[in-house]
């Protein structure tokens, strides 16, 4: 920003009339940038502070008629029970969900690290789940999950660990897990290729000094892989919670929330509250609310990828 | 190395191949359940417990597909919302992420990182908020209802990735490029831009999955069965009392052979993209 500088200490006159010089001078710079400014402001920026405003009204999608009703949703939400129930459901998909991606995908890694033969070919094969629609993976885990015709149930019990075929998908009380199996399966790719790529970019000469010292595989990993890998690890992390967090189209292909909500998120409860039941101010009650979620998550990244006051 | 060492060492390559062979099948069972699914016939895809192998494999479900679901037509709206969302994200990406990268300017770091926020931003706790939006624009049941979106979405990560590369490219060519008379679109369309090609194939390729995968967008904002694309209809096939497995999962088969073919060629600029934003060399 040495430019800026410059510019405001050399030239005279009114706060305005630099600022406006200051513009003019670099007048082919806004331009190029506007039109992407313009478009993230109008499609991401408004819609931000729509959702609070809406947050404050009574709000039904097939009228016209808003009713300001000041924080009342918010009153209600936190002296509801659905909340904290919501609250409990997402906190276990999100764990469970990003420890199942991150142990997969460290496990897949390893074993792509070293000189394998094809490494290609099992690279690009490990991606495809994650490079499929969402919507796609759903209907094959439904498929597999299936009560009657599923594979799940088929295996299970000729290998005699069930005696007849279980509905994971309409019981409430393990739904979520036939669910969150779908979204590793999903989310484990992504862990797969930055642990990889974080793996290949550690030194491989502390390897060596470590295997001349005659450090076990287990040491190796304990002292230098894990040390090294911390930084990959954590970013990715952090980004899966995200993803995890906010996944919609699994969830709602799958169980569309039930059975009796057993599988909703907060992201599903706002999608049904909001334009499923069309009561537009309680849903955008609770994506504030989601949005609170982000916002800490969104900082967490900028400073660790802002880290070292990094150039940008 | 001694005897004992190489066979040592033979026999740790072969438990590694057996690891990642292993842990492959099991990544790749779903897949198996879904092709091996629909060679059976329809009396067989209702066999309870499910046969693993199916005993009479047949393509018919191939064949019939075309006339039983709307499976080109929905082919056909994922190119369209596809094409249409990288169209629309280079158009905004391309000027903006060279401007960042020629130019110190007031402003460029708030652009900058706010872009990255939004990356961060999830469009579904966004939906009741774009759902208002896109009805005030009039985009609602028409294909522009889910282009936009998705464009705003996708244009953090094009921004990024081609700012990240302009910065690479010596202003230098550029420079000897003016004083022989070019123009200011003809130095980024006939000098910049095949040079930015790997980050563009990147970017490209990203937005193109982005939009080609995600339901929420075309669930929320088209009606109009005509406009769905893959992952809309085939979450269409979901019966509420009967559903048809076989034809649905012959959609879906349908619906990720052209990512099959993109992963196929494109791996490396795809896996470039998925790092950039988390390995830092």
């Amino acid at each position: 920003m040495s430019l800026a500088e410059e510019y405001t200490e050399t030239s005279e006159g009114s706060r305005l009339e630099q600022g406006v010089a200051y513009i003019q001078h670099n007048s082919r710079a806004y331009l190029l940038i506007a039109p992407a400014a313009v478009f993230l402001l109008a499609v991401v920026g408004y819609p931000i502070i729509e959702t609070f405003r809406l947050s404050l009204y009574q709000s039904p999608a097939d009228s016209n008629i808003e009713t300001f009703v000041g924080l009342q949703h918010y009153v209600e939400i936190f002296n509801s029970d659905i909340f904290y129930r919501l609250l409990w459901q997402t906190g276990r998909w999100v764990v469970v969900g990003v420890a199942g991606k991150t142990l997969l995908g460290l496990l897949i890694a390893i074993h792509l690290k070293g000189d394998i033969r094809g490494r290609k070919f099992f690279r690009t094969a490990f991606l495809i789940p994650w490079g499929i629609p969402y919507a796609i993976s759903a209907v094959v885990f439904r498929w597999i999950e299936h009560p009657q015709f599923g594979y799940l149930n088929a295996i299970l019990l000729k290998l005699g660990i069930i005696e007849q075929g279980v509905g994971i998908l309409g019981n409430p009380s393990i739904a979520w897990l036939g669910v969150v199996v779908a979204d590793i399966w999903i989310g484990t790719p992504f862990m797969a290729i930055i642990f990889l790529a974080g793996l290949q970019s550690i030194p491989q000469e502390l390897y060596e000094a470590a295997a001349i010292d005659g450090a076990e595989k287990w040491h190796q990993f304990r002292y230098i892989t894990l040390p090294q890998l911390k930084s990959v690890v954590l970013i990715a992390t952090l980004l899966s919670t995200i993803w995890t967090f906010v996944s919609f189209d699994v969830i709602w292909t799958m169980t569309g929330g039930g059975p009796i909500s057993s599988t909703a998120t907060l992201v599903i409860h706002i999608y049904q509250v909001g334009l499923q039941n069309g009561n537009l101010g309680r849903g955008a009650a609770y994506s504030v609310i989601g949005f609170l979620f982000l916002f800490v998550f969104a900082i967490i990244y900028l400073r660790i990828y802002t880290r070292g006051g990094d150039e940008l | 190395m001694t005897m004992a060492g190489h066979d040592r060492s033979s026999l740790r390559k072969v438990r590694l191949y057996g690891v990642l062979i292993a842990l492959l099948g099991l990544m790749m069972l779903p897949f198996y359940a879904m092709f091996s699914s629909t060679l059976k016939p329809e009396s067989e895809i209702f066999a309870a417990p499910a046969t693993l192998v199916p005993s009479d494999p047949s393509v018919q479900a191939y064949l019939q597909v075309w006339t039983q679901t709307d499976v080109l037509l929905w082919v056909g709206n994922s190119f369209i919302i596809s094409v249409g969302t990288v169209v629309l994200t280079l158009l905004l990406a391309i000027p903006a992420a060279y401007s960042c990268a020629r130019n110190d300017f007031v402003g460029k770091r708030t652009f900058l990182l706010s872009v990255l926020v939004v990356q961060m931003f999830a469009p579904v706790v966004l939906i009741v908020g774009l759902f208002d939006v896109i009805t005030q624009m009039g985009l609602f049941n028409t294909y522009l209802a889910v282009i936009v979106p998705a464009a705003a979405f996708t244009l953090p990560f094009n921004v990024w990735m081609l700012y990240g590369y302009f910065k690479t490219i010596p202003v230098a060519l550029e420079e000897s490029a003016r004083i022989d008379g070019a123009s200011q679109l003809q130095i980024l369309t006939k000098i910049v831009l095949p040079l930015t090609k790997p980050a563009l194939v990147a970017s490209i390729t990203y937005t193109f999955l982005y939009a080609w995968n995600r339901l929420l967008f075309v669930l929320t904002f088209l009606t109009d069965s005509a406009k769905y694309n893959i992952p809309r209809g085939v979450f269409s096939m979901v019966g509420a009392l009967q559903t048809d497995w076989r034809m649905m999962l012959t959609v879906s088969v349908i619906g990720i052979i052209p990512l099959l073919i993109l992963f196929a060629f494109l791996e490396e600029y795809i896996v470039a993209g998925m790092t950039a934003g988390a390995v830092k060399e």
